[in-house]
């Protein structure tokens, strides 16, 4: 007897149909391991995208300049605070306008201090800079001017206020050319923020930006918090690193205690960390198509057990046994095709409501988790289902008629 | 029926199939093994950092320069109009229940011994740091209490700093320079280790007001103040907040007491282990629809065994429980063998991976258990109750 594939695919599709409660259930099980797998790892994606989104609004082609440097590598708690006995001064930066690669700097000190105005006040966090951080970070105003152009060591009593402190300070008032006292000193204001942007880990809409020598006098400090340089050329990126270094350390003494980082380094770290996530996640999720493959393998033994008679008269009438493999193996693969096509449904419907839910969340499953959850459940389907076929080839036709 | 006639016969039935029994338990067992596994690492990963955290002690108020903070930060570490000062942490000494007040300057610089040199963190403190911080000294002493004002040019080394400038010698009455300020040495630190991240041994302990000096700075960066665990964190923030209040004329500092911090760390890192939990949970779902399936199949199997029973006088309820009997049966057996599973590698893990911190919570297990049983339960209810309502006459008839 030779069967063609159509006549393969009959015979399985009336297998299946044959037992419908079953069938669904084995279907509902493998969409269910699918389904995880894609959301989940939408899930990683989108997080991942975020985090990837926010970074780019931070800047383009950034080199970042901090005090303190660690023998022992990476970024510790030093760096983070950087108080370093030879300051990172505005000289520095000043020295650093120089090289011809660096289009823009800007020096920044950061610190907290009481603002009011007419009996209201609040403690705010400052952020102390110049003109050029507003096109650095990308920011934009929704009023009036940011800070004004000109020396770095010029105190000019001016300040950009964000649309909070705006509304904590002012309510309905307008704000512009008002006067409002930081610490014991008075700013005018010139421009109020309409960015959502953040900066050092501060959302932009609540943060008083002033000139950094009015920050340096307010704080009576001369030290630096950071230096940020957007470079002309991306290929520029490494040796501007590489001078800055350089000039820092021979301004310095010969001695080098600034850290120079891009950018990009920041942003792989958290790619790498975030893309390792996924996975964890996508192949915690896939454990439950291995499950679903055991299920597979069992209802496949049920079935050939109880078709001992059907699998006897094929034999009987001449059926070769591989031709008896490829029946069972071929009914089994159906059921994993379904269940996986149902599950990238499900799934894709699960990613749906994800985004539904939360906007911010760009979760959509990356081609490679779809790809890979279908080949998984078909791998499974596939394996699982050797052994029930094996056993279906094995049976001996006399035996089997007979219904033993 | 009997008791002992249904176990009876449910046991004789899983037996009478028993790769079809074993397979079906699989489903569950290797469910419950992967969350057995993610929440032991979960939990693992959870006591080794709390564990990171109370190791400097739990009865811990740090107050730190400004009120606004960033990230967890206070913005006045960074620049704040009125200093936190070594005035102000010696005026909260007098706090009864402070056992231990210390000023704290954190920075980075050039240290130089002879012919060597290392840039290494500083640390500007006081001379009851070890007792607030749980540190010993090894060889030597700490820091003494000298007026804070004016303390004398003493430095303490980490024991990763010592061996790098001094290796095998005794530094002890050796003058080092720290960032261009010569010091004398007096101590060295037992080792302390990596402590989140941060190397506590490759440090130089100076006095506060020094480090102040070193770094041209006017604020502390933090003032660390250990209390009588018998007081409440309540008690203690009020006391240090008046006292301040009156010193800088209004509250201008950020009070963060340990607690609040183990608290916070403590849900973050609970909602974790619960969420990987729940993700390995998923395997669980399915193995249950796999008890489903497969009790669907074996009431369609015996439809004529469950008709003679019935047809013998057996009530439905009797039939009901032979069936979720052996649903049940079922899943625990697979629930135990997947928490041995789960264990048994989380164990292995270990074994080979050192430094993955692995526990397995008794709450976790038995939990799985329970989830287990209780898929048996629900999954076995849909086939049980088709089996109980059979009509006997037809059951017979299928023969």
């Amino acid at each position: 007897m030779k069967t063609s594939l159509r006549d393969i695919t009959v015979f399985s599709w009336g297998a299946l149909s044959g037992y419908p409660t079953r069938t669904i259930l084995m279907l509902t099980a493998m969409a269910i391991g699918v389904a995880s797998v894609i959301m989940l790892t939408a899930l990683g994606e989108g997080a991942r995208r975020y985090v990837s989104n926010e970074f780019s609004s931070l800047g383009t082609n950034l080199v970042i300049v901090f005090p303190g440097y660690s023998e022992t590598s990476g970024l510790n708690s030093v760096a983070m605070v950087g108080t370093t006995p030879r300051d990172l001064t505005l000289d520095d930066a000043q020295a650093l306008t120089r090289n011809l690669n660096i289009r823009r700097i800007a020096p920044i000190n950061i610190g907290s201090i009481n603002a009011s105005f007419q009996g209201r006040s609040r403690e705010v966090p400052i952020i102390g800079s110049n003109a050029e951080l507003l096109n650095i970070r990308h920011w934009q105003l929704a009023q009036g001017h940011f800070l004004p152009a000109g020396d770095l060591d010029r105190a000019t009593p001016v300040c950009v206020i964000g649309r909070n402190i705006k509304d904590q300070l002012f309510a309905a008032q307008a704000a512009l050319g008002q006067w409002i006292r930081l610490g014991d000193r008075r700013f005018r204001v010139i421009g109020i923020m309409a960015s959502t942007g953040r900066s050092i880990g501060v959302d932009v809409q609540d943060t008083i930006i002033i000139p950094v020598a009015s920050a340096q006098q307010l704080f009576n400090s001369a030290s630096l918090f950071r230096i940020l340089l957007e470079v002309k050329t991306r290929s520029a990126i490494e040796s501007v690193k590489q001078s800055t270094i350089e000039l820092l350390k021979e301004r310095h003494q010969g001695k080098r205690d600034v850290t120079v980082i891009t950018q990009d380094a920041v942003l792989k770290t958290f790619d790498r960390i975030l893309g390792a996530l996924t996975y964890a996640i996508g192949g915690i999720a896939a454990i439950s198509l291995a499950v679903a493959g055991i299920l597979i393998m069992n209802v496949m033994l049920v079935a050939v057990s109880q078709r001992t008679a059907e699998i006897g008269l094929l034999k009987a009438l001449g059926a070769p046994s591989r031709q008896i493999v490829y029946l069972i193996l071929f009914e089994a693969i159906m059921l994993s095709i379904f269940g996986a096509v149902l599950g990238v449904l499900l799934g894709e419907l699960g990613c749906f409501a994800i985004r539904l839910v939360f906007p911010a969340l760009p979760a959509y499953s990356p081609l490679w988790a779809v790809l890979t959850a279908v080949a998984v459940s078909l791998l499974a389907g596939f394996i699982f289902s050797l052994l029930p076929a094996q056993q279906a080839a094995r049976l001996n036709p006399v035996l089997a008629l007979t219904g033993k | 029926m009997q008791l002992r006639d249904l176990l009876h016969l449910t046991t004789s039935s899983l037996i009478a199939h028993r790769l079809r029994s074993f397979l079906s338990a699989l489903g569950i067992a290797v469910g419950v093994a992967a969350v057995v596994l993610l929440t032991s690492i979960g939990e693992g990963v959870h006591q080794f950092v709390l564990a990171e955290f109370t190791q400097f002690g739990t009865n811990l108020v740090a107050i730190n320069p400004g009120k606004a903070t960033t990230s967890g930060i206070s913005m006045g570490v960074f620049g704040t109009e009125r200093p936190l000062t070594v005035e102000d942490a010696q005026a909260l000494k007098r706090l009864p229940y402070a056992r231990a007040v210390v000023a704290v300057v954190q920075g980075n610089a050039e240290v130089e011994a002879g012919n060597r040199s290392r840039r290494t963190t500083i640390y500007g403190a006081g001379s009851q740091m070890p007792e607030a911080f749980q540190m010993s000294v090894k060889s030597g002493r700490f820091l003494p209490d000298d007026d804070p004002t004016a303390p004398r040019a003493f430095a303490v080394l980490g024991s990763k700093l010592k061996y790098e400038l001094f290796d095998d010698l005794n530094p002890l009455g050796q003058r080092i320079t720290v960032g261009g300020n010569r010091f004398r040495i007096i101590g060295v630190m037992a080792s302390k280790g990596n402590v989140l991240g941060f190397d506590l041994d490759d440090t130089v302990f100076i006095p506060a007001s020094r480090a102040l000096s070193l770094f041209n700075r006017d604020s502390l960066h933090e003032v660390d103040l250990l209390y009588d665990g018998s007081i409440s964190v309540e008690t203690v923030v009020a006391g240090i907040e008046k006292i301040l209040a009156e010193r800088h004329g209004k509250d201008d500092v950020t009070i963060t007491s340990q607690q609040q911090m183990l608290e916070v760390l403590g849900s973050v890192l609970n909602v974790l282990t619960f969420a990987v939990g729940a993700i390995g949970g998923i395997s669980l779902l399915v193995g249950a629809i796999g008890i489903v399936t497969i009790m669907t199949i074996s009431v369609n199997e015996r439809i004529s065994e469950i008709g003679l029973i019935r047809a013998l006088g057996t009530r439905r309820s009797q039939v009901l429980s032979l069936f979720l009997g052996e649903a049940i049966i079922l899943s625990a057996v697979g629930g135990l063998a997947g928490l041995g599973l789960g264990i048994g590698i989380a164990q292995l893990l270990h074994l080979s991976l050192p430094a993955l911190p692995v526990h397995t919570s008794w709450n976790f297990v038995i939990l799985a258990e329970v989830i287990a049983i209780s898929i048996g339960l629900i999954a076995g209810v849909l086939p049980a109750r088709r089996a109980a309502r059979l009509n006997p006459v037809e059951a017979l008839r299928a023969e």
